[in-house]
């Protein structure tokens, strides 16, 4: 029950944060539609016209995961500076529900919050390339969940490391460019990308929406490695994220700016 | 009485990130704070204080020694302790200042884990408390740090937890809010029976709202004393002599050099030598100096001594503070 109060608390403070900086959010989703522009025009005047379809429905679907995977690991990243710079990093630690469950239930309402504006982005491109994608919710949502355990754990790493090394923000800048690495770049071509965060599930999502594929029409043994990919990063965020506090802890970090 | 904060020992160094040089913080710190008393955390920029509020709260961890609240270890079991302690650590800091004042309290209420229910009462009864009933709707931001300063105290009220600790609380806020702050304060302490921890420079407050006071000075105690006691302690050593003639050249020298932190006013109408005595015997040698140019002293009074007075003494060390 507790941990539903947090997270009723933290996904409300979330929503009402974006509400009153709605013009950022607006620019920023009008960005991602713009960078969508870029690629469609870029297919539509110098692509391939045999593979024209391909091309535009992987890159809608490539700039849909770009943007849901860094405003949601970025978020995090950015909210432990913001936090340690306006002094209320430490009034959280002083939470008896610990801050990584905190910091959890922020990561889960900032990614559904994102989730909504990237389908608004999905079906902006979606009407501005004329390309319709097969959605198959059932088999997206359950694949997409999975993969954003592996993003959590992620983002985890993200704000441990922001705790004690506050000039994060340069890495971050660069990690947006990482990120888009990992999901424009396909599994074919670079298939050791399978042990990298979340790319196995864009791409599962991606083969499901281009082929109009089922739940059980993908084999079973990339749900297993799915599975192994998003647990080994959760634990290995969590592990990282706590080891992080330990050390600012000992030398007096969580106040500092 | 129940110790509800118990400080054993401890000791908190830092390497300096630059130099690789150590710097002790704090050194064999031990106290107890019981249920229901004020205690005073005092002492100059860099003395340890803060440090020593950060080691209660559990967001810093002491080299050696050991710090328990309401009988559980800071350290081992951090986050049970946390249901026993809240803390105001920046001031107005430590509020979101996009969030409107109920948003804040709600979302700090929430983060302790409390259900909608409760929060709603608990907040409704603290607007009601702190007189922000006004306010509730309007964003931090474009309150005042002394609204904001009593909305950060607040905050720190939502749990109804047996120990509070509170930074610098009346830090820059006008005489109103001052005295609205410090009235809130006594009956968080005395008619609720809650443990609060101050740390502050404004000693007026301190000497109001503290039962006992601990002041740390290079990163060790120096006094741990009740208020009233240190205040009767320097009192009965601090004299403001008339005289019924001036002093010469020459004995106004010897009395800088004898009583350094005495004060002679020259006047037509009634010279007086202020002096706060290390030592009660040393108001021989005060005598000696009148005697030997033949001065008359027309009268002897003991004077009043402020807290901040009483503090200035004790840090510099320039007087025998021992208690009997």
């Amino acid at each position: 029950m507790q941990w539903l109060n947090l997270l009723t608390s933290n996904f409300r403070k979330e929503y009402i944060e974006m509400k009153r900086y709605l013009p950022n959010t607006l620019a920023l989703l009008l960005t991602f539609y713009i960078i969508f522009l870029g690629a469609f025009f870029g297919i539509v005047f110098i692509g391939d016209p045999s593979s024209f379809e391909a091309n535009v429905q992987y890159s809608i679907i490539s700039v849909v995961f770009w943007s849901l995977t860094m405003m949601t690991m970025n978020f995090i990243g950015f909210s432990v500076i913001t936090e340690a710079m306006r002094g209320t990093l430490e009034q959280l630690y002083m939470s008896p529900m610990g801050v990584w469950k905190i910091m959890l239930t922020r990561i889960v309402g900032q990614f559904a919050l994102q989730s909504v504006l990237m389908v608004i982005l999905l079906f902006a491109a979606m009407l501005t390339s004329g390309q319709w994608l097969s959605l198959n919710p059932v088999t997206t949502i359950p694949i997409i969940l999975v993969t954003m355990v592996s993003m959590v754990g992620v983002s985890f790493m993200i704000a441990g490391l922001a705790i004690i090394v506050k000039q994060i923000q340069a890495f971050l800048q660069i990690f947006q460019f990482v990120l888009m690495g990992l999901v424009f770049v396909p599994l074919s071509i670079a298939p050791f990308l399978v042990f990298a965060p979340f790319v196995k599930g864009v791409n599962m999502v991606r083969t499901v929406m281009m082929e109009n594929l089922t739940l059980t029409q993908l084999p079973w043994t990339d749900y297993g490695i799915l599975a192994a990919n998003s647990a080994i990063y959760l634990v290995l965020g969590l592990i990282v994220f706590h080891r992080c506090e330990k050390i600012a802890m000992q030398k007096g970090l969580l106040g500092q700016y | 009485m129940d110790k509800i904060i118990e400080v054993q020992g401890i000791n908190k160094t830092f390497l300096k990130r630059k130099t690789k040089e150590t710097v002790t913080a704090v050194k064999d710190i031990s106290f107890d704070v019981h249920r229901g008393e004020v205690l005073g955390l005092l002492g100059p920029n860099g003395a340890g204080k803060t440090s020593t509020i950060k080691m209660i709260c559990g967001l810093l961890q002491p080299n050696s020694g050991a710090i328990y609240i309401n009988g559980l270890d800071i350290r081992k079991k951090r986050l049970k302790a946390l249901r026993h302690i809240s803390a105001v650590l920046e001031g107005n800091r430590n509020l979101y200042w996009r969030l409107t004042v109920r948003e804040n309290l709600e979302y700090f209420a929430g983060n302790r884990g409390l259900s909608r229910k409760e929060i709603a009462a608990r907040v409704d009864q603290l607007i009601g408390q702190f007189r922000l009933k006004e306010k509730e709707n309007e964003l931090v931001n474009g309150l005042s740090r002394g609204m904001q300063q009593k909305l950060a105290i607040a905050v720190a009220l939502l749990a109804e937890t047996q120990a509070i600790l509170l930074d610098e609380p009346t830090l820059g806020l006008d005489v109103e809010i001052s005295y609205e702050l410090r009235e809130i304060i006594k009956t968080v302490a005395k008619e609720e029976q809650r443990t609060i921890i101050i740390s502050s420079h404004d000693m007026p407050v301190v000497q109001e709202l503290c039962d006992r006071t601990i002041i740390i000075n290079k990163g060790t105690v120096v006094v741990d004393e009740k208020v009233e006691n240190l205040l009767k302690l320097f009192e009965t050593r601090a004299y403001s002599i008339k005289l019924c003639s001036e002093l010469s050249p020459s004995q106004q020298k010897k009395l800088d050099v004898s009583f350094p932190l005495s004060t002679y006013k020259g006047s037509f109408r009634q010279p007086v030598v202020e002096v706060n005595l290390e030592r009660s015997e040393d108001i021989y040698d005060l005598f000696d100096i009148f005697k030997a140019e033949g001065t008359v002293v027309e009268s002897i009074d003991r004077t009043s001594i402020d807290f901040e007075q009483v503090f200035m003494e004790i840090v510099k060390g320039e007087n025998n503070y021992a208690m009997a």
